[in-house]
Parts: C-alpha cells; structure tokens; sequence
C-alpha cells in the first residue's frame, strides 16, 4: 500500500503539484487523468524521487519513501518502476541489456559494469521479452525499433525489476492508435496476470475508462476527482479538461474502439 | 522474492535456451576481440616505457630536486617586477583572446564546410579536411616560431600563431559537431520552402551554437595557458618573463609567476561559465 499526504512540488513560483493524499496500490490500474500542466507527472515522478516533494511525505507499506538515501533510495526505485513517454531506453545498447538494466538492483556493480549477467537474469529478461512478443529482436538496437516496439521493450525491462508497482507517465503519448491498444494492453496484462499495480497517466479520457478500474483526476495541481470510472461523469469531465474537454471526451475518432468494449465504457 | 514472470522463465529455461541460443551461448568472437585489445595496448605501453628507459629510480630523484625547488619556491615574490608582469600578463590574455576570436571566426565558414552532412561534394570536402588537417597537424609552439621570424618578434606573432593552430582544431570540432546534429529539424526547413543557407542558419546553427560556444571559451581559457608556452620563444607576453626568471633560477619569481597565470585561468573559467549559462540559457527541468 503506497499512502501520499499531503504531497506538494513548487517549481519556481509554480505550484505543480498542491498538497495530494492519495492511496495507491493491491493490485489495481489506476489511472491519472488532468490536462496537459496539471501535475500528473510531478505527481509520478515525485513517487520514483525523480522529483523531490517540496512538501508532504509518501509511504509505502509504513516506509516513509521520501527520507530514503543511497542505496535504499535505489532499492525503492526497483520496487516502483517507471515507464516513461519517450521509452527513456538506450538507443545503442541492444534489446536484451536494455531488459537487462532492469535487474542492476540486484546484480553486484563489478558484474553489471562488465556486462557478466547470469543465466538466470538472461532468462528472466527473455521470459518477459516473450510475454510481449518481441523475444525475436533481443539482440537488435533498441534505436532501430519502433515506437510500440520501443515501449514494450520498456514495460519488459519494469517487468524484470520485480516491482511491486509500475508506475507508467503518458506511455502512449507518443504512440500511433494501434501501437496505443498493443502498449496498453501489455500494461493490462503486467497488472491482470502478473498481480503488479499499475499507476498510469493518461491524458485520453476513453483509455482511461476503457483500462482503468480507478481514476484520479487533477486540475492546477489538486486532487479533484478519485473514484470508479463509471462515476465519472461529462460535467466532471468538462470541469477536469476545461477547453480541452470536447478533444478528450471526443477522443474516439483518433483511437477506434472494438464496438462492444467503447458501449461497455460509455 | 519469485513473482510470476520469474516461475514461469525457471520452469522453462530450457525452452528459453532452445529457442535463443546465442543469447544464452553467445559467440566468442567480441568478448575475445576486446581482452586482445586490451593485452595488446598494455604490452605496446611496456614496449613504449622500456623503449624511453623508463625509470622509477630517476622520478624518485627528480622529486627529491623538485621538492628542493619548492623549497626555493617559498614564498613567492614579485621582486620589484609586479608592474612588468602585469603588463606581459594582459599581453597574453590579449593573445589568447584576439587569436582564438580570429580562429573560430575563420573556422566556422570552413567547418561547415567540411561537414558530410552539408556540403556533398565529396572532392570539395576531401580538400577542406586535408587542410584543416594540415594546419593542425603543426603544434602553436611551431607557428609560434614560424610567424616569429615571418613578422617579428612580439605579440602579434604570437596572436596568428594561435589563430593558426586553432583554425584547424576549431575547424575538426565544428564540423564533427555539425555532423552529429540532429537530422529533422533540417528537414523541417527543407519542407517549409527553405535553402541551403537557411537549412544551416535555422536547422543546424541553433543546435551546434551551444557546443561552438563552449569549445571556443575552453580554448580562450587553453591558450592563456598556450600563450605562456609561445611567450619562451619570443612570441610576447608573461611567458618571456617565465622562461627568464627560470633560467636565472629565480624560484621565487618563478612561483610568483605561475601563481599569477594560475589565478587569471581561475577568473576566465568562472567568467566563461557565468557566460555560457546566460547565452545558452538554463535548461529547467519542469515536467507537465
């Protein structure tokens, strides 16, 4: 259980992200909905320590995460894994040290830095490679692959952390619509399968009903909204998006949903 | 710790294996490519240190003679020369700064130039290098020499001696920094209508001026220092005053000196990185 009181980050004279007390966790996908600025990804990237609270604590499982140092710090960003827009892989190294990267927590520096993984990390890497049907181009560069093929890579390398919670910042941003449903059904299935929580900036409101079984909404940095997705209605929509509202709630013409789920979600 | 993903890649490392051989048994080749190469620069060390008769015995007195010349070192003194060496030190800062303003200025034309990605004529392009090539391959100390006796004593020689030698070390950093810019903005002003001039004005310039800029106040700084070397040959500046007082043995003067020039890089590097944080801007790392 991830517990948020009274979480604040000031940027500047900016306040991105204004006192939010959340809980997260047992194994559900949540996801964070707001406008573009409103503090979703201070919001995550505050829970990773990318971003250091200006205010308030978070706990995880009574550990308060935000006074951890050194090799705890990076004990407890291996247990939060992070997927990111822009894929955040190494565009030279190939696939699997990619993947592999995921399991520098847990491999002594001597082996890591020398590139001496041990079969068992291999297999752990192939075996989530597999899950997302990219096993095949294990040993290409991760710069040749494409966007949908680049985030998978990503999710496997989360996967392989053994986390107990990813925590994934708009990861079909920068996706094409049919590489959005391959990505965001690898992330349903990290969470359905493998039991891992799943918290997910999404900027369109049809994903967000479609994947989620909770939604946290936030505008200007505040938390105005934290329920089922059902309970979410046009009006709060319109309140959350403001201007942008009719681009999100209209979002299905950029992303075709199957018939039956976009009746089921709407 | 055994979650799902790691039961079910146990239980089936064997089909793993089958099915991605090289992974688990990968080729030799690399791996045995890199400890040669690793064995091989270590012996051509030894070779090359046994070759110069390489001596622990000769460092060892080298530094009792060291140690006796910081002694004579203590404490530094100007003797009655401070204005002379103030005088020769802006001298050489005026060297440093007006050679490496004429170097970049003359290089940046002929970097761009020389890089693949603009120009595409590859005999215009094969010149250019070559050249540049040249011009670098001859030490500042060695133009320094040249110029001295093309122009004269004193610190205009020294000032083309820089400007020379760092034409051709600017050209190579530009053009290699212009090679690896990003592609796609060029396209954009391809796309938009845009020329040559314009593709390298608004397409390549803007991503490379930040690199330039940074190279060019590292020089300034570099040659402050360069520009002491030059000064032993006649080349104008604090150097004369250096190689004179060492000569004599002037420890003293010596250390006065050396403090002097090290105090005066200190002051550039903080000017210059003031400097490139205010052109370059501060990039502020504030996520949506």
């Amino acid at each position: 259980m991830l517990v948020l009181e009274g979480v604040s980050r000031r940027f500047g004279t900016k306040l991105a992200v204004d006192a939010i007390s959340l809980e997260f966790g047992g194994g559900g996908f949540v996801g964070v909905i707001g406008r573009s600025g409103a503090g979703k990804s201070t919001l995550l990237r505050m829970i990773n320590r990318l971003v250091e609270p200006s205010a308030g604590r978070i706990l995880h499982e009574g550990v308060d995460v935000t006074a951890l140092k050194g090799a705890e710090l990076r004990a407890w960003r291996a247990r939060c894994a992070m997927i990111f827009q822009q894929f955040n892989l190494v565009g030279r190294l190939d696939v699997l040290t990619n993947v592999l990267m995921g399991r520098l927590n847990k491999v002594s520096t001597a082996r890591a830095v020398l590139k001496l993984w041990s079969d068992d990390d291999k297999a752990l890497a192939l075996a989530a490679l597999e899950q997302f049907g990219i096993a095949n181009i294990a040993a290409q560069r991760a710069e040749s692959l494409s966007g949908g093929q680049q985030q998978r890579v990503a999710i496997a390398r989360a996967l392989v952390q053994e986390p107990d919670l990813i925590l994934a910042d708009e990861p079909v941003a920068s996706l094409d619509p049919r590489n959005t449903r391959v990505v965001m059904d690898a992330l349903r299935r990290v969470n359905k399968h493998f039991g891992i929580s799943v918290v997910c900036n999404l900027h369109s409101l049809d994903l967000a009903r479609e994947y989620c079984d909770r939604l946290v909404g936030i505008a200007h940095g505040r938390l105005v909204f934290d329920d089922v997705p059902a309970a979410l209605t046009d009006s709060i929509a319109r309140e959350l998006y403001g201007l942008e509202a009719d681009d999100v709630i209209e979002a299905p013409a950029a992303a075709p949903l199957p018939a039956g789920v976009a009746v089921a979600a709407a | 710790m055994t979650g799902p993903l790691r039961h079910s890649a146990l239980a089936d490392r064997g089909g793993l294996e089958r099915r991605h051989p090289r992974i688990f048994r990968p080729p030799p080749g690399p791996r045995v490519a890199t400890v040669a190469l690793i064995v091989g620069a270590v012996g051509l060390a030894i070779c090359a240190m046994w070759w110069l008769e390489f001596s622990f015995d000769r460092i060892g007195s080298g530094l009792v003679q060291l140690g006796y010349f910081l002694q004579l070192m203590v404490p530094p003194s100007h003797g009655g020369k401070l204005s002379h060496y103030l005088g020769a030190l802006a001298e050489t800062l005026a060297i440093a700064f007006l050679g490496t303003l004429l170097a970049a200025v003359l290089a940046l034309p002929a970097g761009v130039l020389a890089a693949k990605n603009v120009v595409a004529n590859r005999i215009l392009h094969f010149f250019i290098r070559r050249s540049l090539d040249t011009v670098r391959g001859v030490d500042t100390l060695i133009w320094a020499l040249i110029f001295v006796s093309a122009v004269g004593l004193g610190p205009f020689a020294g000032m083309l001696a820089i400007a020379a030698a760092d034409f051709g070390a600017f050209g190579k950093l530009f053009s290699e920094a212009i090679e690896n810019s990003d592609r796609k903005p060029i396209e954009g002003v391809v796309a938009s209508g845009g020329g040559e001039l314009h593709a390298v004005r608004f397409g390549v310039l803007p991503q490379v001026f930040p690199v330039m800029l940074s190279q060019v106040l590292y020089y300034i700084e570099s040659n402050t220092r360069s520009a002491t070397i030059i000064g032993i040959v006649g080349a104008g500046g604090i150097g004369l005053h250096l190689a004179e007082e060492i000569r004599t043995l002037e420890w003293d003067r010596v250390a006065f000196l050396v403090l002097m020039i090290l105090v005066t890089v200190a002051v550039i590097d903080f000017i210059s990185a003031r400097l490139r944080f205010a052109i370059i801007g501060r990039r502020v790392a504030a996520p949506a």
